[in-house]
């Protein structure tokens, strides 16, 4: 046998059991997905074999046949997951940038120990982590103590079972994607190039708008598609700290599957899901190409 | 641009957001010792019987009506968490090893395909994964059950394992493997004596990050586990669902301990000799 094809073998051995895992448990299980999202529901659960897109028109407004309608819920119930992923997404930045600041201005030793200390939680338990926050925000919860505490009860904010809840339970739960990201831009940066624009008279706020935020974008970038996805098409956190009153795609989703048995309905909704996605991921790419290649001289 | 004013602003918030990340958990770690069965976020007094309840020790929980003993369905929950996680992280540390072996060793023509591919399962929110294996599963005609979880796991697991592994040998120089090559040895000798104990603590934190998640999954086996194969996230969700239970606490206190040795371990393995 000659060098170049005991190679070859040995590349088909190692890409073989992958093969078949992804073609398998993957894109076979996405097709049937995407075919059943087409497919007309039955009348007890299952589903008709004729080809039925009008499931996308419940939520978009069209195709609509005869007997589907639009149902304005739905749309809304899509908008409001994308506008809470959103809000995610600023919170975590917002928390993130400064503390991603300071842990790279810390000496060698310290600056490991607490990047240890902010990696830690992303391997804890996410049900437990969401949890926690219950206990806070719960109406019997540390938060409505604090205030008794402090004498100031009839004020305590109730928090549990609003979009509020659910956006401080993703937050929570994200901010290792939206940090390490952060991180990353930001220990890259070259402290000469501020000192060089404030000697050249920037002010430390041009200094910060034009050369800092360029710098750290792909950071910024990378840690919100991060943590928009999994926000995006959570159904945990909102389950469990949104209740029935903050119903998000991933809870409705469920509901499709496991209560109202209309699950061509619920692969149509799963596969709009997938499709913002797609989009969200490939504008980064696209974005990330072009702010990568404008930074690099 | 920062003087020191600037500097201990930075500061006070860096001390907050850790403070942020840990206070909730040290919450739990504080209620999980309170002894009031009734009210659990009223402190009564310090016990160790939520522990000793949840390890099957004798407590004196039992003289209160309103505890309720589930030990039995808890302890099943653990063992099938853990021969999940165990054969799932099996399958995939060596799926996801040979894989990155593959586009890292080699040159072929599907490669960026393969590597999207991988990355794949897991960027794509759960829930898509989660309902699409559930359909494959039903309309396979398969029971579900700790199979279907275990093939489920293997799906993203393996992309975490090679993201982990391809780190580790883009990070290596291939100079020793050349070297080995040309004194004559064949590519299974290279690979058994240069290449593995070279990324051996590359796999084996692609192994532990694969064991935690595995055992952490929610999403996805909330949708293709069966009735009798709920794991330990699968039970915690079903408890919180019908109502906070003060065991809670305790439970998640071992388990928050458990993810953070595991972790603890593999991040220490990941800064060896990198």
């Amino acid at each position: 046998m000659s060098p170049g094809s005991s190679r070859r073998w040995a590349l088909a051995g190692l890409l073989t059991p992958a093969t078949l895992l992804l073609a398998g448990c993957f894109l076979v299980p996405l097709g049937i997905m995407a075919t059943y999202s087409v497919l007309s529901p039955g009348l007890y659960g299952g589903v008709e074999w004729e080809f039925y897109p009008y499931n996308y028109g419940r939520v978009l407004g069209a195709p609509l046949g005869d007997v589907e309608e639009f149902d304005p819920v739905y749309a809304g119930i899509l908008l409001r997951s994308l506008r809470l992923a959103a809000v995610t997404v600023v919170v975590c930045l917002c928390l993130c940038y400064p503390a991603a600041f300071w842990v790279s201005r810390l000496p060698g030793a310290r600056k490991n120990l607490v990047l240890f200390l902010v990696t830690l939680p992303f391997f804890a338990n996410l049900i437990i982590r969401v949890y926690a926050w219950m206990l806070v925000l719960r109406p019997t919860g540390v938060l409505t103590r604090a205030f008794d505490a402090v004498g100031l009860g009839a004020h305590a904010p109730d928090l549990m079972f609003t979009e509020g809840a659910v956006v401080i339970g993703l937050a929570y739960v994200l901010l290792p994607f939206m940090f390490l990201p952060l991180y990353a831009s930001i220990e890259k940066l070259d402290p000469a190039l501020l000192q060089a624009s404030s000697d050249l008279g920037a002010s430390p706020l041009q200094g910060f708008l034009r050369v800092t935020l360029p710098l750290t974008a792909p950071g910024i970038l990378g840690g919100s598609v991060l943590v928009f996805i999994p926000a995006f098409g959570n159904f945990v956190v909102p389950a469990m700290m949104g209740g029935a009153k903050v119903m998000l795609v991933g809870n409705t989703i469920e509901q499709q599957f496991l209560a109202a048995r209309n699950w061509p309905f619920g692969a149509a909704l799963a596969m709009l899901v997938l499709g913002i996605i797609l989009i969200a991921m490939l504008a980064y790419a696209w974005r990330f190409g072009r702010v990568d290649g404008a930074v690099r001289p | 641009m920062n003087g020191p004013p600037a500097s201990r602003w930075l500061g006070a918030w860096g001390v907050g957001f850790l403070a942020l990340l840990y206070v909730p958990i040290a919450l739990i770690f504080a209620y999980s010792f309170n002894s009031n069965v009734v009210n659990m976020m009223a402190w009564e007094g310090f016990t160790l019987d939520w522990y000793r309840s949840i390890l099957g020790l004798p407590t004196q929980l039992a003289k209160s009506d309103n505890y309720v003993q589930s030990t039995a369905t808890l302890l099943a929950a653990v063992r099938n968490s853990v021969v999940v996680a165990t054969f799932a992280t099996l399958v995939s540390t060596a799926i996801g090893t040979a894989t990155a072996l593959a586009i890292a060793r080699h040159r072929f023509r599907l490669r960026r395909l393969y590597q999207g591919l991988l990355v794949l399962p897991m960027v794509m929110p759960d829930i898509v994964l989660g309902i699409a294996l559930l359909i494959f599963f039903v309309s396979l005609g398969l029971d579900l059950g700790l199979h279907t979880i275990i093939a489920g796991h293997c799906v993203f697991l393996s992309s975490y394992v090679f993201v982990v592994v391809s780190t580790r040998l883009a990070g290596m120089a291939t100079d020793l493997e050349e070297a080995s090559s040309d004194l004559g040895a064949s590519p299974w000798v290279t690979f058994r004596r240069v290449t593995l104990p070279q990324i051996a603590p590359g796999i084996a934190g692609g192994a532990l990050l694969a064991f935690i998640i595995s055992m952490d999954d929610l999403v996805i086996t909330y949708f293709i586990a069966g009735v009798d194969s709920a794991t330990l996230p699968l039970f915690i969700y079903g408890i919180l669902r019908r109502g906070i239970k003060p065991e809670i606490n305790a439970l998640a206190m071992l388990l928050l301990t458990f993810s953070f040795l595991v972790a603890a371990t593999g991040l220490w393995l990941r800064s060896r000799r990198q």
